[in-house]
């Protein structure tokens, strides 16, 4: 079992590989097909540090956040997977969701050193295994909105990595 | 409203325990895949999603993020009435158990334009979530029984309703729901399935049947049918997650109903997620 913790460094993307099961801890990014469009906008109109967001080594979780807990929603929609290049641009280095994604995505990913991870749907796991949240922009978009968490050991597999993937 | 505070309290602890317990057989289901599972990653999730329903039904919270859209199953024995204060009881248990829940708020607000493209947001109370409309159905044990289920969103993006022409043959039939079910799983994300499966004379039956696989459907029993989906299903190795292996489907819950008298069968698959079928039963 490996251990990752945010921020993510390019030494830590290059030592995982697909299939890896990881434990990841520390601040992670959490958005869905609502907010991420928004967010790349803002990395295009450089205004991410009007939000005190800060990409570099940073991960994106693909999940809402609501009373309800967090928990994976499926990163092939169209406005998650087709947010993939901007963040990755901008320091991204773990994605996290689940479901399939397109070998396009794939290879792009590897051209920034990125990588794609599943993480099962265990919200009450999740649940206990995250220390504190907060809004991070655009907060009119209620469970949709990106948040900020941090987090201890949330249990995760590399799915694509290195222009392979268990897909 | 005047309501039945018994009808109400029953309904909304129901709809705690369908978004908060696995039922026994599916536990049981569990610990037969991990044990016969040979992918490593594929054995490791699905302990995960195993330990986290202890953790759920310990601390009554939900399963998923995705708290889902309660369908409900009314059945009726000979004897017993339905009345509209008791469908109202029902609605409000409904309600209350949402926000005891928590379910996630997603009531869409707004006309049908703004519920289509979402442009008013959401309501904040997860209560304010509408139940699909209620099938009911006769029973011979003279009781009033009521099934809640919980609907995720994932299933119903790779879910499908759809005519089969059968050929007079049944293989044409159940290979079809197997290429469904087949391409469906390997998208879906949230593996291990229970495949629920509904047929009838129009889209409206098979749906209905679907939902009442789902409440008669168990680990423990399955016909002939239900095994060669699963089995040809799992022979495609998606597994857990989409991570390989032989668990891409626990079971199949398959309801065939009354047929029209032409070539055409429809059919209505929903590869349920790996919490799925989210239920609980009461009588009221």
């Amino acid at each position: 079992m490996k251990r990752l913790i945010t921020p993510i460094t390019e030494q830590d993307i290059t030592d995982l590989r697909v299939g890896d099961m990881v434990l990841l801890s520390g601040k992670i990014y959490c958005g869905r097909d609502a907010v991420l469009p928004k967010i790349c906008q803002l990395i295009e109109d450089e205004k991410l540090k009007e939000h005190d967001i800060d990409l570099e080594g940073s991960v994106i979780f693909h999940t809402a956040v609501s009373p309800a807990g967090v928990g994976p929603t499926s990163s092939n929609k169209l406005e998650i997977e087709g947010s993939f290049p901007i963040l990755s641009k901008a320091g991204v280095k773990l994605h996290l969701g689940k479901g399939a994604i397109k070998k396009e995505t794939i290879a792009l990913l590897e051209d920034y050193n990125s990588v794609f991870a599943v993480i099962p749907p265990v919200t009450a796991l999740l649940g206990e295994n995250t220390i504190s949240q907060r809004v991070a922009a655009f907060p009119e978009l209620g469970m949709e909105a990106f948040y900020e968490l941090e987090v201890k050991e949330y249990p995760v597999i590399i799915a694509a990595a290195h222009n392979e993937s268990i897909y | 409203m005047d309501y039945d505070k018994n009808i109400v309290e029953k309904v909304s602890d129901t709809l705690v325990r369908a978004g908060s317990v696995f039922l026994p057989d599916k536990k049981e289901a569990y610990k037969r895949a991990i044990e016969s599972e040979v992918n490593q990653q594929a054995r490791w999730t699905l302990e995960m999603i195993l330990k986290n329903a202890i953790t759920a039904e310990k601390n009554c919270s939900p399963l998923c993020d995705d708290t889902g859209i309660p369908h409900l199953v009314l059945e009726v024995g000979p004897d017993t009435v339905v009345t509209g204060k008791i469908m109202q009881s029902i609605r409000e248990g409904i309600r209350q158990g949402l926000r005891k829940l928590p379910g996630r708020p997603m009531a869409i607000k707004g006309n049908d334009f703004q519920r289509i493209d979402q442009s008013l947001g959401m309501d904040e109370d997860p209560g304010a979530l509408e139940p699909a409309p209620v099938l009911i159905r006769n029973i011979e044990e003279n009781v009033l029984r009521l099934h809640v289920l919980m609907f995720g969103g994932g299933p119903a993006i790779r879910g499908k309703t759809y005519r089969i022409f059968h050929k007079h043959n049944v293989e044409n039939v159940l290979n079809e729901i197997i290429s469904w079910a087949t391409d469906a799983t390997a998208m879906l994300g949230c593996t291990p399935c229970t495949l629920a499966v509904g047929v009838g004379r129009s889209h409206y039956e098979a749906s209905s049947m679907m939902l009442q696989a789902l409440v008669d459907g168990t680990y423990d029993k399955q016909s002939e049918m239900e095994k060669e989906i699963t089995r040809k299903v799992n022979e495609a190795g998606a597994g857990p997650l989409g991570l390989g292996g032989t668990t891409t489907v626990l079971a199949t819950f398959m309801k065939v109903g009354p047929q029209r008298a032409s070539g055409v069968r429809v059919v209505c698959m929903r590869p349920c997620c790996c919490f799925e079928p989210r239920i609980a039963t009461v009588e009221l």
